[in-house]
């Protein structure tokens, strides 16, 4: 070899990840993807709606997969390090295949970032909205809204029970813990596996929750609940997504079927691993002595007792109104699922600000919810004390426990970092959007909104305040804003780490 | 009886010692000179060889033997010696000396075919716990997944337990759950009638649930009782053990460990306990987390020297009670001198517990008077027995006694009214000679 060639070999490094397998795996994924499809076709068909786009859509869909996967065939081997590139791509990729329909057929997301804010917002459920009339969509694009929600989730699950841990990211030792027992581990070796026993539950439990929303309608406890929404509203639930087919949200409906719909919020926001444990293994007490389980909560009863006390204090609401209200509210947020009950934009300051910090908890890791995550914060207060104590007694050797099991310092330093890199993330979302706002906004987007909005979409929640509220949309955004959205919604979603890593260095090299 | 020690150091010469007067005794070492300095001082018979073998065990005549004390440094060389002692001669009781946790849990989970297990790092943690005022129990035997224990308290001087202690059973506060099951004093084992008492110097059998076990430890240790918290200094197997038994008896704990993992290790294993990565010898740290509190102090590094060091600076600095554990025989003059309070000599303390098992009643009544033993037998009640359907107190007197009842996976410890019902396992106490009678009963 020449001075020259070794030269040059030395600039320019290979890329050591193995890209065509990352893509062939993606390619796979979307060619099934194709047949979520079917599902709002069948509606079409069934309310006489334009048919097309979604043949359309699966066309794309199904082409696109057996394409990259015919250009990438014979790299079959998807190891540690494209596992990030496939989770990431996953997402960006399922979020294009749902906007497809949105460009084709609706109007009001005829601009491509409108389609795929709203495509983004359903796969990563997080429930933000650029339509400015809901109800003029046609029951399929509707349903299909709704129904992407439903599918993000199923993604959710896996990748936080399955994936996530095996990709190292969200603490590995921490997810054992949370994996349903040591028989079931061994059972469930492959990600297929836990994947299947865990959509059987998210399935049963959708059910569940149809049935009982329905039974709300027979009774006539809520003639308003019909099958249609009881379905519509179920598929974005359980994810902790927070789609409505309504203008007005949950408001619409009856007592009864906003109870039970936070009653399912809070469900949802539990880890699925330990639900699990609960409904099929029967191990109650093993659940009910799950830590995460506990600070969830009991944050989600403080924020629940504040908004309350405020409500009643301001007289706002009264009565089983103002308990239900702030339940489902503190509940919705805390879930982040995004759901409304009322125009909670209208209420006081306080309970604006109780909502906003809601958002940063998040339903438990492994369950469907997004955000920080109640473990997450609860080592973060255990490394704090334990910071504090250390300060004055230097020696002291003190471990950390998470349900009674110790954590190496590795997994707390896990902790500690995505603690940091998520509100890292927030502020430079924030930042960015209040700048934006302030640039095209003309002062009609408050600072508080901004940083609102980089919460609800970092957190996957949905609704922000101001214009962006409950009822409001965020179409009046810039498409910068917008895109800025995207990338926190598709960031927050994957936990951050997968993402991040892509931008680094060492990731690509070496 | 005839005894075979296998091991000809610290151990077994004391074992030697205690024991040559009444016994024929064969030692059994692969050491020419160890051998004959113990020839030379004691009536003994010596075999040059290794202990773990099967031939050198037969050719000395393992099968003629009532008892083998394994007692060499390694652990795995007295089971196995054990193990083969056992095979050739099915009679012979065994006692092997382990510095292995993990052999003592097999041994109590009835998975090594050894008839007792003694620990050095556990006998010395009893040692010093006993010395600090706080008799910890020791399990002999675990029945129904841990609910049913059978568990043995050495009775102290001045015991908290008044009520207890000292007068006739029929009028003692026996704390709910337990029985008392017979009561050795000496060479003595003694039935619990309501005559008898328990008397200082005893040690007690108790059958329980873990919550009585408990209670009975705090009524057994002294009135007088000398700390509420004591640093250990030194996190090995020994320091572990020592904090372990004083946490339970409700004693606050400070570790003390130089060695960075294995003072995690000692975090991790025992979260009651407050651990410190530093050493003893550490003037400043001593100062900063006021040592000098603590109402005693045990140091239990391997290293005599420093042990000596430590414990002098300890007191120094304001701790009025030191524990040391020594190690060389010779040390503990040294540490007398020093004013360490007192010195715990591991090996002294494996050999005392080794004779005194063979001075146990239990095992002298095998050797001695055959078949007067007393066991412990978890029997099945069968649905025919005419037991069935009586209450308690009506039951026939006859020196068994029913400790506790398993029923539905549930420990029940019976009172006066309570019934047996098929299918109850029973946990009963009783001498050998009735073993059949009970079981023919149920």
């Amino acid at each position: 070899m020449t001075l020259a060639a070794r030269k040059t070999a030395v600039r320019r490094p290979a890329i050591r990840v193995d890209v065509g397998a990352a893509l062939n795996l993606v390619g796979a994924q979307m060619r099934w993807f194709a047949l979520a499809f079917l599902f709002p076709l069948g509606i079409a068909l069934g309310y006489r709606e334009t048919v097309w786009p979604w043949l359309a859509a699966l066309a794309v869909a199904a082409a696109s997969g057996f394409a990259l996967e015919g250009v990438t065939q014979g790299k079959e081997r998807v190891g540690l390090r494209e596992g990030f590139l496939v989770v990431a791509l996953t997402w960006l990729l399922g979020a294009l295949f749902v906007s497809v329909p949105y460009l084709l057929h609706e109007p009001q997301l005829r601009n491509p970032v409108d389609a795929y804010f709203e495509a983004m917002s359903g796969m990563t459920t997080t429930g933000a909205s650029v339509l400015t009339d809901v109800e003029a969509l046609d029951h399929a694009t509707a349903m299909w809204r709704q129904f992407s929600q439903w599918l993000g989730g199923m993604g959710i699950i896996v990748l936080a029970l399955a994936v996530l841990p095996r990709l190292r990211v969200g603490g590995r030792q921490l997810m054992e813990s949370e994996a349903p027992g040591p028989e079931f581990e061994a059972l469930t070796a492959s990600i297929r596996a836990t994947a299947r026993r865990l959509w059987f539950l998210y399935v049963a439990l959708s059910a569940a929750q149809v049935v009982t929303l329905c039974a709300v309608d027979w009774t006539g406890a809520d003639s308003t609940m019909s099958p249609y929404e009881a379905f519509a509203h179920t598929f974005t639930t359980m994810p902790t997504g927070g789609f409505s087919t309504r203008a007005r949200s949950i408001e619409e409906f009856g007592p009864a079927s906003q109870w039970t719909i936070a009653i399912f919020m809070v469900i949802a926001g539990v880890n699925f691993a330990l639900l699990f444990r609960g409904f099929v293994r029967r191990q109650w007490t093993r659940v009910v002595r799950d830590e995460e389980l506990r600070l969830y909560l009991a944050i989600l009863a403080l924020g629940t007792l504040v908004i309350l006390a405020d409500l009643l204090a301001k007289g706002i609401f009264a009565g089983e109104a103002a308990v239900r209200q702030a339940f489902f509210q503190a509940s919705s947020m805390m879930t982040t699922t995004g759901f409304a009950s009322a125009d909670f934009n209208l209420w006081t300051s306080l309970t604006a600000i109780v909502l906003v910090a809601l958002m940063f908890v998040g339903g438990s890791a492994g369950s469907t919810g997004g955000a920080i995550k109640p473990v997450r914060i609860l080592l973060l207060g255990r490394i704090l004390r334990r910071e504090l104590d250390q300060t004055v007694h230097r020696e002291a050797v003190v471990p950390i426990r998470f349900n009674r099991r110790v954590l190496d310092e590795r997994t707390l330093r896990g902790v500690s970092v995505f603690v940091l890199l998520y509100l890292l993330v927030f502020a430079v979302g924030a930042l960015l959007l209040v700048v934006e706002g302030a640039r095209t906004g003309g002062g009609s987007v408050s600072p508080f909104e901004a940083i609102a909005s980089a919460a609800t979409a970092l957190g996957n929640v949905g609704p922000a305040f101001g214009e962006f509220g409950p009822m409001g949309s965020f179409e009046p955004m810039s498409h910068l804003a917008k895109s800025v959205m995207i990338v926190l919604m598709w960031m927050g979603r994957l936990e951050l780490l997968p993402v991040v890593v892509l931008l680094t260095r060492s990731y690509w090299r070496a | 009886m005839r005894i075979f020690v296998v091991g000809a150091g610290q151990v077994g010469t004391t074992v030697v010692e205690a024991l040559h007067d009444e016994h024929e005794l064969t030692v059994i070492d692969l050491d020419p000179t160890r051998l004959d300095t113990l020839g030379n001082r004691y009536e003994i018979v010596s075999v040059e060889g290794n202990g773990a073998s099967r031939r050198v065990l037969a050719e000395a005549g393992i099968t003629a033997a009532d008892l083998l004390i394994a007692a060499t440094s390694r652990d795995e060389v007295n089971v196995v010696t054990s193990m083969f002692a056992k095979r050739l001669s099915p009679e012979t009781k065994t006692i092997v000396r382990t510095t292995n946790v993990e052999y003592l849990e097999l041994w109590q989970e009835r998975e090594l075919d050894i008839d007792f297990v003694v620990s050095t790092e556990l006998e010395t943690a009893h040692a010093i716990s006993r010395i600090i005022g706080v008799p910890a129990a020791r399990h002999t035997d675990v029945f129904a997944e841990g609910q049913v224990q059978v568990v043995e308290f050495d009775v102290v001087a001045n015991a908290a337990g008044r009520e207890v202690v000292g007068r006739p059973l029929r009028a003692a506060r026996i704390p709910a759950e337990s029985k008392v099951a017979s009561i050795i004093r000496g060479e003595r084992m003694i039935l619990p009638r309501g005559d008898e008492s328990i008397e200082p110097g005893d040690r007690v059998v108790i059958i329980g649930s873990p919550e009585a076990a408990k209670e009975w430890s705090r009524l057994m240790a002294s009135r007088t009782r000398l700390v509420d918290e004591v640093v250990v200094v030194g996190g090995g197997q020994t320091g572990a053990a020592v904090t372990r038994l004083l946490l339970d008896q409700g004693i606050a704990v400070r570790v003390v460990e130089a060695a960075p993992d294995r003072a995690r290790e000692v975090a991790e294993e025992l979260p009651e306990a407050r651990v410190f990565h530093a050493t003893g010898t550490d003037p400043d740290f001593l100062e900063r987390e006021r040592i000098g509190d603590a109402g005693a102090a045990v140091f239990t590094m391997p290293d005599d020297a420093k042990n000596l060091y430590a414990a002098t600076l300890a007191k120094l600095h304001g701790v009025s009670f030191t524990i040391a554990v020594v190690h060389d025989p010779l040390s503990a003059e040294v540490f007398d001198q020093a004013g360490i309070e007192v010195a715990v000599n591991p090996r002294t303390v494996t050999a005392e517990e080794i004779v005194r098992f063979a001075h146990d009643p239990r095992i002298r009544q095998v050797a001695m008077l055959e078949g007067d033993r007393f066991e412990v037998l978890d029997i099945t009640v069968r649905s025919e027995s005419a037991l069935c359907g009586i209450v308690f107190k009506e039951l026939p007197m006859t020196g068994s006694l029913i400790g506790a009842i398993v029923r539905d996976g549930e420990a029940i410890f019976p009172h006066g009214d309570d019934r047996l019902e098929p299918g109850d396992r029973a946990i009963i106490f009783t001498e050998s000679a009735r073993v059949q009678q009970v079981e023919r009963a149920l």
